[in-house]
């Protein structure tokens, strides 16, 4: 026998109540894990970068900007690459099926982002075989069952064509991957000139133009002298980095985050409550025992440890099945909900598992620690 | 720590006052109480309720301290001592055995035997092996598996036995060891108590109510209201 082992001994002496403990902490952090999981996903704000800018209209993401932007923000010094881009949703067969399509031009598009999305020579040369082939994201084509060489057809929402229809035809040129697992690859990636010839409004005009800065070159800085190029023009603008542009475009639904993150502390907060009653009853029920460890020569450092030890001993387990079951939940379910359950999360699960196991232990281990023996003794 | 070897008593408590204190009054124990014992001895301590037994046994054991006077066992100063070294203390070289086993219900016979030497630095084998040897010491070779609760009261004291002794302690208090046993199994302890004594040079200090159980004793105090009454017997 040894420490650990009198340890898991004394966590175990009332299995049911152990087991009910261990499940509680195994709800939690598996609710945990899906929470983290969707805001790390959360429609790819984990994966988005901090070094590209997307330039949208001021007045709202809604409003077009004028291609002709595109020539002046190239020849703004610090821009490197600049692509225009169109964004067109509808839904494909079933109303409730929707898919995103964003279009840009395929050179400037792989220059400014193709790292992030896994772009290679192979896929431009597939798309450059006609207009209308497209690129799609991994995740999309395994979620609507897609191959390369398909075609299929979105019924826009908003965007009419000049022959009056809202049906756009597209072939499946090439499947993109991504750059990590945290990359969105819930989208379409058409072709600019594709959707600008065969729309019926709103010609040569853009949503947003991606941009990767200069190496060397502050994204925040550079941020602010684009808006200043477009000040006085009819159409303002405002520059946001790639992640600040997904996270502003998600908090016009709600602060996402903010209420995860309550649901979230309102579980751990019941979870320690309980924890904590349970084990102060349980030691309660062991003063006894833990006198006669004392007798036994047992220092207070010891005891203290060896409670702290049997909370760490529930919050393992309970975590580790916890949050093994969230990461089988995220690669189980469908890549729409946006869950994605990388290192950063784990990490953080981590992190909780063993500071809520300590925060949980604390008190019924300062407990047992001052426990006089004398005073132990006349328990029983 | 080491036990130093001095001509002075094993045991030497000289001048204890010991008061147990409410709010409004306070029951005197103790009042200048003076002890000797030597290495080697066995002594029972008997007396009625309320005399003062298992106070002075919680001194011994470092478990309560006195309100003066001073508490050497083997030349070491008890009542000097803080909390971990009294800890420390009880962990190299006190044995005890309780009236009601106080064994751990969720560890086997050998396990609770084995929990002494988890405070010391020996390798697992030899925790193994010193675990054996004891049990088969105290004639339970083969129960080491069993559960406490699926020994009889007698098996259980003697793995209470087995455990205060695993570790080689110079000294053993026994509190009550044969109160909650029938007579042929008392006698079994007693038998074991004496061989330890006799045979392993253990000190022994055993509060008892029982004549018989003290009557293995090489000498027998009497308490009585805080003071000793001795009476010197001849061994057989």
């Amino acid at each position: 026998m040894t420490f650990l082992g009198l340890t898991r001994k004394s966590t175990l002496r009332k299995p049911f109540r152990v087991v009910l403990l261990i499940i509680s902490v195994a709800v939690t952090f598996f609710i945990y894990g899906l929470t983290a999981s969707f805001i790390a996903g959360s429609q790819g704000t984990a994966a988005a970068s901090d070094e590209l800018l997307g330039v949208m209209n001021a007045a709202g993401r809604n409003q077009p900007l004028p291609m002709a932007y595109l020539s002046r923000i190239a020849a703004l010094p610090g821009v490197a690459e600049v692509s225009p881009i169109v964004r067109l949703r509808g839904s494909v067969g079933d109303a409730r099926n929707v898919v995103a399509v964003s279009a840009g031009e395929p050179d400037k598009l792989k220059a400014v982002s193709g790292e992030e999305l896994g772009l290679d020579p192979s896929m431009l040369q597939a798309l450059d075989t006609g207009w209308d082939k497209v690129l799609v994201g991994r995740a999309l084509a395994e979620a609507q069952g897609w191959t390369i060489g398909e075609r299929f057809t979105v019924s826009s929402f908003r965007t009419k064509r000049s022959d009056g229809s809202r049906d756009w035809p597209f072939e499946i040129a090439g499947i993109f991957d991504g750059k990590s697992s945290s990359t969105d690859t819930y989208f379409v990636l058409a072709q600019y000139r594709y959707i600008n010839e065969g729309r019926a409004r709103g010609k040569d005009t853009v949503a947003t133009f991606a941009l990767r800065p200069e190496p060397g070159v502050a994204p925040q800085e550079l941020a602010p002298r684009i808006d200043a190029l477009f000040t006085n023009s009819a159409a303002p603008t405002r520059t946001l980095s790639e992640k600040q542009f997904l996270s502003a475009f998600l908090s016009q639904y709600a602060d996402v985050k903010h209420v995860v993150t309550l649901v979230v502390s309102v579980c751990f907060v019941t979870l320690l409550m309980i924890v904590i009653n349970t084990m102060v009853f349980a030691l309660r029920e062991r003063r006894f025992e833990i006198g006669v460890l004392k007798t036994l020569g047992f220092s207070r450092s010891c005891i203290l440890m060896m409670v702290l030890a049997e909370a760490l001993f529930v919050f393992l387990l309970g975590g580790s099945i916890g949050i093994g079951l969230a990461k089988l939940a995220s690669l189980a379910l469908p890549p729409a909900l946006g869950l994605v359950f990388d290192q950063s999360v784990l990490l953080r699960a981590t992190a909780l598992v063993f500071l809520l196991g300590l925060f949980a232990g604390a008190l019924p281990a300062l407990s047992a620690m001052r426990t006089p023996i004398l005073s132990a003794f006349r328990t029983r | 720590m080491t036990i130093s070897e001095t001509n002075s008593p094993f045991i030497a408590l000289s001048s204890i006052s010991k008061a147990y204190r409410t709010r409004a009054i306070s029951v005197p124990i103790f009042d200048n109480l003076d002890l000797s014992i030597e290495k080697g001895e066995f002594v029972a301590v008997m007396g009625p309720s309320g005399s003062g037994k298992s106070t002075l046994l919680n001194l011994l054991a470092g478990l309560d301290g006195p309100d003066s006077g001073d508490i050497k066992i083997a030349g070491q100063r008890l009542d000097h001592m803080g909390e971990a070294a009294r800890s420390a203390w009880r962990a190299h070289h006190l044995g005890i055995v309780f009236q009601f086993y106080n064994l751990l219900p969720m560890l086997t016979a050998e396990e609770n035997v084995e929990l002494p030497l988890l405070l010391k630095p020996f390798p697992a084998s030899i925790r193994r092996e010193r675990v054996a040897k004891t049990l088969d010491l105290v004639g339970l070779c083969g129960f080491g598996r069993q559960n406490p609760s699926r020994l009889s009261g007698g098996q259980q004291q003697r793995v209470g036995i087995a455990r205060a002794i695993v570790s080689d302690p110079t000294l053993l208090l026994c509190d009550e060891p044969t109160g909650d046993l029938d007579r042929a199994s008392a006698d079994e302890i007693l038998t074991m108590l004496g061989y330890l004594n006799r045979e392993l040079g253990k000190t022994i200090v055993m509060v008892t109510h029982d004549p018989e159980a003290a009557e293995a004793a090489d000498r027998i105090l009497h308490l009585d209201k805080g003071a000793f009454v001795e009476r010197a017997r001849v061994m057989s």
